[in-house]
């Protein structure tokens, strides 16, 4: 079967990314094109004005057509935002037969229960993830079917968010005459780009730093088991430096990216930075080692916030693997270091190792994750069903992890 | 060259009592002079616009006019939305004189906003603020020494007025009369520096020496005190050594420097002058520099009125010392550099403080200000970290 070039479109906070990939030979994604263009009318994660955000999408879409050769006119979509959130459905079924066996009827009876979630009028489902079986007291069985029993439970972690936010997303790129074909959570599609079946299986944590938002996906015995999105990102970082020192945000970027630090060095505790005069400010020096304290404070606390998160979903003690970091802010100084120190667990950069063709041709290509992981993901579902499913029929699709 | 000099100079009143105080300097000092006032309130703005005082209504769209009700954070989120009102009334100024009374909304919130953005403009700025009388509610207390911490972040010169000292250094018992009196008192000072620019005597003090004395003024106070008749220069001194405002004279044998301003009519005698100097000379540091200007006006025929700005140079050091650590090993106190070797340095590249304290910009939300707060724990977190937790950052 052959897989046409699959387009993805990430709608972020600071850019707008749309990737080709095209399946070679050895079955391997490749990228073939990358669109990248400057967002603006989104915040956080969310669309705030349509016009402006459809720019973005516009100039995006043209790039990567006149890198990949390909016309663009059919994507999937990722996104993400404080308003995405996951909730493990819990699905159960006493086992009636006399010799207390597991049938294949029981196993389809109790993924029905746990697929059905009772969602409120302004929520959207958009995916259901499939987790592991219990068997009485017994967790972690896979394929229940032929085992005995007396109670057989069925979790499902049902990934959604809100629905209008959602299709003002999807609304931006239709009005940049784009058909999006499916919508997935950026968290999601990292993972399919950066972590190993290895890692999956003793358990990970991957947390994709954003713009807008800080996402994060759990695996542990090879399935999803946490998933969630922090509406604090690398924006607020940039927003911090700003007001501590009262400069533009462009200068405060260009500081977070070149001096910045997300532990406070004690080698640079009295070198002071100089910033060059510009318009609305004369030339001055800022000390960096107060840089340092305002990205440390807010990093610190975001990775705090995201520990609490992973203690509450029980999944901190199973994560052998480590944490692995990927996204545009995972390239922020030392930012393992202090991840590290504050999950307790050991943790590195993770680059889209799972496609082809984006080391070479970009600086940081954990930026990319999401997009290249979507990709993937668009490359599974055709692989899966033969086809791109209209996004209608894709809402609420179930799929294992 | 003179006539562009007093351009360089702003009078800014902030809230109500600042704009009081600032409606009392306009109307001691007749001619024009450049000034501005800050209000949350709509009624009282209206009524300073009609006494030709230009006046900035801010928070318009938050308080819709009405003021803070006291409250000042409603003050500082009121000028971090209309800051950009006041940049038409800043160009080419190079020193502000604040005027402020501390402990109600407007003036406790606006105040340290507005003079952290004239310090990142390179504005000297002298804030001249009056705290609560020891009668009020002890919330104004609080709320006036909240705010004197932060706009000690980033002033130059900062004097403070004890209003109950104030008031009993004038004889008038009706409130109404001592209200008068205490506003002629503070105006008489703030004229002064516009009176040594504008109408020099033989003795002159230049916009750039006033410049200079107010960035590296630090912890400040002044005084005033007006005589006649043959001894009149032994009145003058013996007020000053009663007045309340310079603490019985304590303030001038603390100060590094001074700034003496001596206005009388054409009869001012030169042997007055020597002997007004030489007494504030043999009763200050010996170290302490002080600069005198005289004022000559018909007005004054028959009386001579000395006001004294004491600088303690305690809130700032100065760039001087940061570029020469050895100097500032060797002494504590913060010289004024003289004038042919002083260079313009913007406000910025000073500070040095001890303790920490709650930055001008506790409530502000940058780029997110008009975005969906996202809240953890009841904290916004669009608020910057570091303000939340008020870690002290040494810029």
């Amino acid at each position: 079967m052959k897989i046409p070039p699959i387009a993805a479109l990430e709608i972020g906070t600071s850019r707008t990314v749309v990737c080709v990939g095209e399946v070679r030979e050895n079955g391997r994604m490749r990228i073939t094109g990358v669109g990248n263009y400057p967002t603006t009318g989104v915040r956080k994660g969310q669309v705030i004005d349509l016009s402006q955000a459809r720019v973005g999408v516009e100039a995006a879409a043209a790039d990567a057509e006149k890198m990949s050769g390909v016309d663009v006119w059919q994507v999937l979509m990722t996104l993400s935002g404080g308003h995405i959130q996951s909730t493990i459905n819990h699905g159960q079924i006493p086992i009636r037969a006399s010799d207390r066996v597991v049938t294949h009827e029981d196993v389809e009876e109790v993924t029905a229960i746990a697929n059905e979630m009772p969602m409120e009028v302004d929520r959207q489902v958009l995916h259901t993830i499939r987790q592991t079986y219990t068997l009485d007291d017994q967790p972690g069985i896979v394929t229940p079917q032929g085992m005995r029993c007396n109670m057989l439970s069925f979790n499902t972690l049902v990934v959604h968010g809100h629905k209008n936010r959602i299709e003002n997303v999807v609304n931006v790129a239709k009005n940049a005459r784009l058909d999006v074909t499916d919508v997935t959570f950026s968290g999601v599609c990292a993972a399919f780009a950066v972590l190993t079946p290895d890692q999956k299986k003793n358990g990970v944590v991957l947390v994709d730093f954003g713009a807008g938002t800080t996402n994060y996906v759990t695996y542990t015995n090879g399935v999803v088991s946490a998933i969630g999105s922090i509406a604090v990102g690398g924006d607020h970082i940039t927003n911090d430096i700003a007001l501590a020192f009262n400069i533009p945000l462009y200068r405060a970027e260009e500081l977070k990216r070149t001096e910045g630090s997300s532990i406070i060095e004690t080698s640079m505790t009295s070198r002071r930075i100089a910033l060059p005069a510009d318009v609305g400010f004369s030339e001055r020096t800022i000390s960096c080692k107060a840089l340092h304290i305002v990205i440390n404070a807010r990093m610190e606390e975001t990775l705090k916030i995201l520990r609490s998160r992973l203690d509450e979903a029980g999944v901190l003690i199973h994560l052998g693997a480590g944490g692995v970091l990927t996204g545009g802010g995972a390239y922020l100084r030392k930012l393992s270091e202090l991840a590290q120190r504050t999950l307790g667990i050991p943790c590195q950069i993770g680059l889209p190792m799972n496609v082809d063709g984006l080391e070479a041709n970009f600086d940081q290509p954990a930026a990319y994750s999401t997009v290249a992981g979507l990709v993937i993901y668009g490359q599974k579902t055709y692989e899966d069903n033969g086809f791109l499913s209209p996004i209608r029929k894709l809402f609420g699709k179930v799929f294992n992890s | 060259m003179n006539d562009e000099h007093p351009s360089q100079l702003l009078l800014i009143g902030i809230g109500g009592g600042g704009a009081r105080l600032a409606a009392a300097v306009h109307t001691l000092y007749k001619d024009a002079m450049r000034m501005v006032c800050i209000d949350t309130d709509a009624i009282a703005n209206r009524e300073l616009i009609s006494n030709t005082i230009p006046c900035i209504l801010i928070g318009a769209a938050r308080l819709s006019g009405n003021g803070t009700g006291g409250d000042a954070v409603k003050g500082r989120l009121a000028i971090q939305d209309d800051l950009h009102l006041l940049h038409a009334h800043l160009q080419g100024v190079r020193t502000a004189i604040i005027l402020t009374c501390l402990g109600a909304g407007t003036g406790s919130g606006v105040t340290p906003e507005v003079i952290s953005a004239l310090h990142d403009m390179g504005i000297a700025t002298l804030c001249i603020a009056t705290e609560p009388f020891g009668f009020e509610d002890e919330s104004r207390t609080t709320t006036a020494t909240r705010a004197k911490a932060m706009i000690e972040e980033h002033v130059d010169s900062f004097c403070i007025v004890n209003l109950d000292e104030l008031f009993q250094s004038t004889s008038e018992s009706l409130i109404h009369s001592a209200i008068d009196a205490t506003n002629k008192i503070l105006a008489s000072g703030i004229t002064l520096l516009w009176r040594l620019l504008t109408r020099p005597g033989f003795l002159s003090i230049n916009a750039e020496r006033l410049h200079a004395f107010i960035l590296y003024g630090g912890t400040s106070s002044f005084g005033n005190a007006t005589a006649s008749g043959l001894k009149r220069t032994d009145a003058l001194i013996s007020s000053f050594r009663e007045s309340k405002l310079l603490r019985s004279g304590d303030s001038i044998a603390k100060a590094n420097a001074m700034l003496v301003g001596i206005l009388a009519g054409a009869d001012l005698r030169l042997t007055e002058i020597g002997d007004i100097m030489k007494t504030l000379r043999d009763w200050s540091k010996t170290e302490a520099q002080i600069e005198m200007g005289t004022v000559i006006d018909p007005a004054f025929d028959g009386r001579i009125e000395v006001v004294i700005f004491c600088f303690e140079n305690s809130i700032n050091a100065v760039v001087e010392t940061k570029k020469n650590p050895s100097a500032s090993n060797a002494s504590t106190t913060t010289s004024i550099p003289p004038a042919e070797v002083f260079q313009i340095q913007p406000g910025s590249a000073k500070r040095s403080k001890s303790k920490s304290k709650l930055s001008p910009g506790a409530t502000g939300k940058g780029k997110f200000q008009n975005v969906e707060p996202t809240i953890y724990n009841g904290q916004d977190l669009d608020i910057p970290t570091y303000l939340r937790k008020n870690i002290h950052l040494d810029r």
